[in-house]
């Protein structure tokens, strides 16, 4: 069909960057002269910059360097500092946590030592990141949902990689630094504990999962659909209801029986793309310390469904001599 | 960006995906249930690969059997220590099969000085002997895995002095002063764990030492500290070992929502974890005890095939799932050989400590 | 009335695709349409059967239900009611329902002067669902390869499924898919945010404009895709994961019979690297 569908901006407006809105005076000034990119303009806003270093924006990212520099050091070293070999293999490379043995002790550098140090320097540099969302907020006199969201999900990066292996009392449980590794990780966290699937803060968080992309779908999709109505308006038609919200609202009430305001969508995003990294991290934290094996947690509580014995052809445990 | 960047790069990028393309199979593909309808518990077979796999697990020519009639061969040769009770005529048959079967090349100066057919002076004789007592022990103390079938020379050599499949230790030396020391033993790609970063050595834990290989509860506490997922990362590459070694998936022998329970895990299970102590058996007894012998000819014989014959470490080459199965089910797809061959269970001395069975 | 303060002059007869104005009425603040018969006349005798099913599965409970597709050896011929063929039966009623509510969703769409991105937007779901139950099947052979219709007994169809491979995660297209599941939910909980820390501001403030949600993000990370890019995104992020998703099982099977890992040999053996 001919019809413009509002995917791609075809007639971009060019004019004066915006500054940005003025910050208090005890913040810094906003560094870098904003340019205009035509090929973001193409999807969204155009202009890049103006940005706000600060103080603990440029500590988190120096922190953050650290971190990164001290994994990719030790991942050349794995491969005996061979360029070719570090390109060639660096999907499987990692910095491991120290070895169980170790405990919660502090190793020697070349044996876990490195990764409790790059994992300090991460987790410096996203706490400070936090810090910055928070403030950044707040210079604007904002609210500060953005700083809780983010606290979602570093609910869930802490009990991975620190408030679980402490409760576990040993390094060796956390996650490795390295692309193909940290899956490993994964599924031997499912294959230790009788099948993460079980675990119902995990289903509870694949939920939230997939309920975020259905609802960015259907709230995406919606303000598209809207755009000849200037649906993207969000705020202006949040508090002055005009045609894009009525329409909006009644497509949903006309498909399902029920919608949602242009204000309370967001809620229900916020609260959606919150909960996947809170209950995930909770049944996290519940795997290894609180229950052992889920599979077995599941059919101690009648929530394990049941196949023919027959099929399976099952012989006994040859230790124990009966099937267990 | 100009029109010719533009459209070399649309070009680049249509090649490049193309190319990708051609990693990948194509239906039609094999698949057979395994267990109940819906559960997910089948294997994957790609007819092009199958037809491969059935080309490369023929059974050799047959040695034409010879009447078991005439003095023993210990009383006409020298130095015959393990199959000195069979008749001359069936000895000379076995050794001719046996050429066959491990070098057929080669020929009998493989292991045999010509000058002096009973001198030991070629240390593949005295490997060899103890191959055959290796192979009397599988064929009549582990039938828990090998069951009627057994196994030959054949089975692992399948015409070639080193078998193809083996493994060594190949944990790099540590450097003392380098980062990476502490690498626990993973996260390099390895062929051998189908390419995943998962520990590259679970063969020494596992087929060369007695490490518990349960790690989810319920299982009996061998060990004083609790497995963690450091310790399941080793028994999941063994997994992956055996599976690659077979040519099937972990649902052969597991139902993957509980990998721990025996109730719902096929029969195969039980026959892998007998071929686990097997492989231990064969391991511990009587390929570790010639590592004197391989470590003098490290190379093999001076006349060839050049191959290591031990490891980094110089430790042996030593067996695992893949040394007879070689990526299928079954080695040799299940063909017997061993009932044609009735002279290799005549060995008359095993000399090894008795197989451990937990 | 089930009416909004405001829905009375939007109710206006027209954007039927198929029967005029028939069914073109509302129901309380259900909208019918043709499209909405056909709904519903799926939903119940799906729903019938599936309560067939679990009446003769012998549980009630709702973790347990298990409705399983058919032995392999069926192929894909009609297997026996309770041997997979209730199963097979639901699923065209599942296929029956969602083309059903899609269509419906374009001819909402039309009557309220919209586009029709969102009927599409669920397509692509539908899409994912038909890989999994028709292309899939269709390609390796028989409808056994369908999924298990039950709670707890589908996730065990996965994780058998994702171990015929050795290692799912190894999948690339899966990489792809997670990747895209994470940033929409990432985007999604930062575009939420944002409109309600502009909506809400601090104690004592007015409330805010499209002017501070872009300062926020140009002073946060340098660059603020803005209030329509935003929605662009997060639909271009949301769709690509569910295509993705399709992707990664289609391909598992009739394009790859070994594990995964061992797909990323041809990365490994490349010549550049000698």
């Amino acid at each position: 069909m001919a019809e413009y569908q509002n995917i791609f901006t075809r007639i971009q407006v060019t004019g004066p960057a915006y500054p940005g809105v003025p910050l208090p005076a005890t913040d810094s000034a906003r560094k870098y002269t904003p340019t205009h990119v035509h090929l973001f303009g193409r999807l969204g806003d155009a202009q890049v910059g103006p940005l706000y270093l600060g103080a603990t924006g440029i500590a988190s990212i120096i922190c953050g360097t650290v971190a990164f520099v001290i994994i990719g050091l030790v991942m050349l070293d794995s491969v005996g500092w061979n360029l070719v070999q570090f390109v060639r293999q660096l999907p499987w490379l990692a910095l491991e946590p120290p070895a169980p043995s170790t405990g919660l002790k502090f190793p020697p550098l070349n044996q876990g030592g490195w990764w409790i140090i790059a994992g300090f320097f991460l987790s410096l540099s996203v706490l400070l990141w936090w810090v910055r969302t928070y403030r950044r907020a707040l210079s604007l006199g904002m609210g500060t949902h953005v700083a809780w969201a983010f606290a979602a999900a570093l609910w869930l990066f802490f009990v991975v990689g620190f408030f679980r292996p402490l409760a576990m009392g040993s390094w060796s449980e956390a996650v490795p630094f390295g692309i193909f590794p940290h899956l490993d990780w994964t599924a031997a966290l499912s294959i230790r504990h009788g099948n993460l699937f079980y675990n119902p803060f995990h289903a509870l968080s694949i939920v939230f999962l997939y309920g975020s992309t259905l609802l960015f779908a259907m709230h995406g999709a919606t303000i598209l659909a809207l755009g000849r109505f200037g649906g993207e308006r969000e705020i202006e038609l949040a508090i002055d209801r005009g045609t894009a919200a009525e329409r909006g609202g009644l497509f949903w009430r006309w498909t399902m029986g029920f919608n949602a305001s242009f204000e309370s969508i967001h809620r229900w995003a916020w609260w959606f793309a919150v909960l996947c990294p809170l209950t995930g991290g909770i049944g996290i934290l519940l795997t290894g310390t609180v229950v052992d094996n889920w599979h077995a947690w599941a059919v101690q509580h009648h929530f394990a469904p049941s196949y023919p014995a027959a099929s399976f052809n099952a012989l006994p445990d040859p230790v124990y001599g009966v099937a267990r | 960006m100009s029109l010719v960047a533009k459209a070399t790069l649309g070009a680049g990028a249509l090649i490049g995906g193309l190319l990708l393309l051609t990693t990948f199979e194509r239906p039609p593909v094999d698949t057979v249930q395994v267990g109940f309808r819906g559960l997910g518990a089948e294997q994957v077979y790609n007819p092009r690969t199958e037809r491969a796999v059935l080309a490369a697990n023929q059974l050799p020519e047959l040695v034409p059997a010879v009447p078991a009639v005439g003095p023993r061969a210990g009383q006409i040769y020298q130095n015959v220590q393990v199959l000195g009770d069979v008749p001359v005529a069936s000895f000379a048959r076995t050794m001719a099969a046996i050429t066959n079967w491990v070098s057929p090349e080669q020929g009998c100066n493989y292991c045999h000085n010509p000058d002096n057919m009973a001198s030991d002076e070629k240390y593949t004789k005295v490997v060899s002997r103890r191959m055959l007592q290796m192979t009397a022990r599988i064929n009549a103390d582990w039938k828990s895995h090998v069951a009627d079938t057994g196994v030959t020379c054949y089975t692992c050599h399948r015409g070639q002095p080193v078998p193809t499949y083996a493994w060594a230790r190949n944990d790099i030396p540590q450097r003392p002063s380098g980062l990476a020391g502490g690498q626990y033993g993973q996260n390099l790609a390895t062929p051998a764990i189908n390419q995943t970063s998962l520990p590259y050595d679970p063969f020494t834990p596992y087929l060369m030492n007695s490490a518990e290989i349960r790690v989810a509860t319920p299982a009996p506490r061998v060990a004083p500290v609790r497995p963690g997922t450091k310790d399941t990362e080793y028994t999941y590459a063994l997994m992956v070992h055996m599976s690659q070694a077979l040519g099937v998936n972990c649902t052969y022998c597991h139902n993957s929502r509980a990998f721990y329970s025996w109730e719902e895990s096929p029969p195969q299970r039980s026959n892998a974890w007998h071929g686990v102590r097997m492989v231990r058996d064969i391991n511990n007894n009587f390929i570790q005890p010639l590592q004197p012998v391989f470590a003098q000819h490290p190379a093999g014989l001076p006349e060839g095939p050049v191959a290591a014959r031990v490891g980094i470490h110089g430790d042996p080459l030593k067996v695992n799932c893949a040394t007879c199965h070689q990526g299928a089910y079954k080695p040799l797809l299940g063909q017997q050989m061993l009932a044609q061959y009735p002279e290799l269970n005549a060995v008359t001395r095993i000399d090894a400590p008795p197989p451990v069975r937990q | 009335m089930a009416m909004l303060s405001f829905e009375q002059k939007y109710r206006v007869r027209g954007g039927t695709l198929v029967g005029g104005d028939l069914f073109d009425f509302w129901i309380g603040p259900f909208w019918v349409g043709f499209f909405g018969v056909t709904t519903i006349f799926f939903s119940v005798i799906g729903t019938v059967l599936i309560l067939m099913g679990a009446a003769q599965g012998g549980t009630w409970n709702p973790w347990l239900i298990n409705i399983a597709p058919p032995d392999l050896k069926y192929g894909l011929a009609w297997a026996p009611m309770y041997e997979g063929g209730l199963w097979q039966a639901i699923t065209i009623c599942a296929i029956g329902a969602f083309v059903s509510w899609a269509l419906r969703q374009a001819e909402i769409s039309r009557k309220l002067g919209m586009g029709y991105h969102i009927p599409i937007a669920y397509g692509v779901a539908v899409f994912a669902y038909v890989t999994l139950v028709v292309i899939r099947p269709v390609l390796m052979g028989a409808w056994g390869h369908g999924f298990p219709y039950g709670i707890f007994s589908h996730l065990d169809w996965v994780s058998n499924v994702g171990y015929q491979y050795l290692h799912f995660h190894y999948n690339p297209a899966h990489m792809i898919a997670v990747s895209f599941f994470f940033t929409t939910v990432l985007a999604l909980s930062l575009h939420g945010a944002l409109v309600l820390s502009a909506l809400n501001p601090q104690r004592g403030e007015p409330v805010k404009t499209s002017e501070h949600e872009n300062t926020f993000f140009r002073d946060f990370i340098g660059y603020s895709i803005g209030t329509l890019g935003i929605h662009r995104l997060g639909l271009f992020l949301a769709l690509s994961a569910g295509f993705w998703s399709a992707v990664c099982i289609v391909i598992s099977g009739p394009f790859w019979t070994r594990g995964w890992p061992e797909w990323w040999s041809w990365w490994l053996n490349l010549p550049i690297w000698h």
